[in-house]
């Protein structure tokens, strides 16, 4: 980025930090698939559900922080891209919450699911 | 900010990390957001992929929540292609996951060499993010194979459940009286699996199959993904041809490498939650 190239300690630092990640990234989806494979009956469809979504930001946070560098970023644009994804989980929970409202609308009287 | 490089402003090679505005001709001002013009409008672009996919996504949990039953991953996701008959549910996913992950880290390591400036090292490593991007394609393309090969239609889902509630992949054909397909029923009104086998459908289901916006969804969502590795990989290989060619050595500055590499990164994050919502739930 600038004339002034990396010296040799910050870029095994670097380094360093981008295979970290990539090994806590292996190990989550690991995780997740053994979760997925074994646990499907055994505790609530809820918990599942949750463990899964934590894993996945858990996932994305490394992605986000480590490989597209955001957490090293000024603070100004971490919360000019963070901000209006608040806005898109509100919408995500409210579309979920209107399918299961539609669901209850549906097929409720049937006694179903 | 320990790893943040030294800034300094009145060098040429670091003007690009001003923003351009109409008064200041030559030099522009600092970046109000500590980066340059295009990789901020790189960032937003990405947010705002980010909402369409999301939309996506959404559609997707809204109509899978307002849905009596869904067709359970592990059992539609169980096959790896080349293996005939070995049972891995998540098998080929995972594969799949490992290959776009793999090939972000490759353009990381692009990147970091590109702040060394680094030609050989930047191109190596660029190569590699390429050929994970084709291989992770080349895999979606034969899972797309293998599902359409079992039935699976933009509005038609094949897969099923018999009386038990055990998932099965139902034999399906071309209606030629209504012109859409449906499952092929047998003389006591059963389906008959991948295998030959006749079972007698669940309850509530019929030759329609099951929920009819899984085919629809499924291969909306990851074919936008896929579409988006597509363009990922073509600005990567110009990406490549640039480096070779000296250009970025004559710039002063990788920084397109970056740019490019957050769209690339950004495509690995949407797959997670493709990956999430598809596979996991």
């Amino acid at each position: 980025m600038s004339g002034a190239t990396l010296s040799d300690e910050q870029y095994k630092k670097q380094v360093r930090a981008v295979y970290v990640a990539t090994g806590y990234l292996t190990i989550i989806t690991i995780a997740e698939v053994v979760l997925a494979l074994t646990m499907h009956g055994k505790i609530s469809s809820f918990a599942l559900t949750t463990f899964f979504t934590l894993l996945t930001f858990w996932k994305a946070y490394y992605i986000l922080g480590e490989f597209m560098h955001i957490k090293y970023e000024k603070r100004t644009l971490v919360l000019s891209l963070g901000l209006p994804l608040v806005l898109l989980i509100w919408m995500l929970i409210a579309y979920i919450h209107d399918g299961a409202a539609l669901f209850k609308a549906m097929f409720d009287f049937l006694n179903f699911g | 900010m320990s790893e943040a490089l030294e800034i300094s402003e009145n060098s040429a090679i670091e003007q690009h990390l001003n923003w351009p505005t109409p008064d200041n001709g030559e030099g522009g001002e600092p970046s109000p957001i500590g980066v340059s013009y295009g990789k901020s409008m790189m960032w937003y672009f990405l947010l705002s992929d980010a909402f369409t996919f999301t939309a996506f996504l959404a559609a997707c949990l809204a109509i899978r929540a307002s849905s009596p039953w869904w067709p359970n991953a592990n059992d539609v996701f169980n096959s790896i292609p080349l293996l005939e008959g070995v049972k891995a549910p998540m098998g080929f996913v995972t594969i799949m996951t490992s290959i776009l992950i793999l090939s972000s880290v490759f353009i990381v390591r692009a990147v970091q060499e590109g702040h060394r400036m680094n030609k050989k090292g930047v191109a190596i490593w660029l190569v590699g993010g390429i050929i994970g991007g084709i291989l992770f394609l080349g895999c979606q393309a034969l899972e797309w194979t293998h599902l359409i090969h079992e039935g699976m239609r933009p509005f038609f889902n094949p897969f099923v459940l018999d009386a038990q509630g055990v998932l099965h992949v139902a034999q399906s054909a071309m209606n030629p009286d209504t012109g859409m397909r449906e499952i092929i029923t047998n003389s006591n009104n059963q389906f008959i699996d991948m295998h030959g086998v006749a079972h007698s459908f669940g309850e509530g289901i019929n030759q329609s199959g099951g929920p009819k916006t899984f085919g629809a969804l499924f291969f909306g969502i990851t074919g936008f993904h896929g579409f988006h590795v597509f363009t990922g990989i073509c600005l990567n290989i110009l990406l490549l041809v640039k480096t070779l060619s000296g250009a970025f050595e004559r710039r002063g500055h990788y920084e397109m490498v970056e740019k490019i590499g957050l769209y690339w990164h950004f495509v690995d994050l949407v797959w997670i939650f493709v990956f999430l919502v598809f596979y996991l739930l």
